[in-house]
């Protein structure tokens, strides 16, 4: 349930929205909590990414592209949307 | 930036540099300004209490050090927003008592250094507060 309004605020959210972290979460059911302890961070730390106001190192934002087994730009969009695959 | 997960022991840390390594450290202070009253000033006695807080000091900053390095990199830039914004208002703080008090103003000798320092860790909390609720 909270997993489903996560996702469903993200959507809300989506203008101004620099990542997919919250989406990516709630598709695997994961927990602020849970995701923060997978990535060795705060639950904080989750929280203001998701919601925009923090960017993460690049250290930190290659490691939670390699958590989701995606690209880092499919991850993070710094113009607000995802780039565009030829 | 160092992002590896909490050990964990982390928060025992934590509580020594919360609680007793400040608390440690106030006492030696109180010790050492209470120890000044009953003894002759200039003597050793006097300067070997003047200098006891500061082994405790230097203990506080090794725990602070150490709280820091394991601390997330949002908890580190929260701890460099507090201490920046700290610094420069302690600074001011500091000055404008020092200008005032020569200016006779609110009584000589009310606004020295060692009446005033505890006001100096307002500025931090402050600037932890007001960062923590950005980043909230």
């Amino acid at each position: 349930m909270t997993s489903l309004l996560d996702f469903l605020s993200c959507v809300a959210d989506t203008a101004g929205v620099d990542n997919r972290l919250r989406v990516l979460r709630a598709e695997r059911e994961w927990s602020q909590a849970e995701l923060a302890e997978r990535l060795g961070v705060s639950r904080q730390t989750v929280n203001a990414i998701e919601t925009g106001k923090y960017d993460p190192s690049l250290p930190l934002a290659f490691q939670i592209a390699r958590l989701f087994a995606q690209r880092i730009e499919d991850v993070f969009f710094p113009d607000g949307k995802p780039e565009v695959r030829p | 930036m160092n992002s590896a997960p909490a050990s964990p022991d982390a928060p025992r840390p934590r509580l020594v540099l919360s609680f007793l390594v400040p608390a440690a450290f106030v006492g030696a202070y109180f010790a050492a300004r209470m120890g000044l009253e009953t003894v002759e000033p200039g003597s050793r006695a006097a300067i070997a209490l003047a200098l006891l807080p500061v082994p405790f000091f230097a203990f506080l900053i090794h725990a602070y050090t150490r709280a820091v390095r394991g601390m997330d990199e949002l908890e580190r830039r929260i701890q460099l927003e507090a201490l920046a914004f700290a610094f420069p208002v302690g600074l001011l703080v500091a000055f404008t008592a020092g200008l005032l008090e020569l200016a006779g103003f609110p009584g000589k000798g009310n606004w020295d250094l060692p009446r005033l320092w505890p006001l100096l860790l307002l500025p931090y909390w402050f600037g932890l507060v007001r960062s923590r609720r950005r980043y909230a």
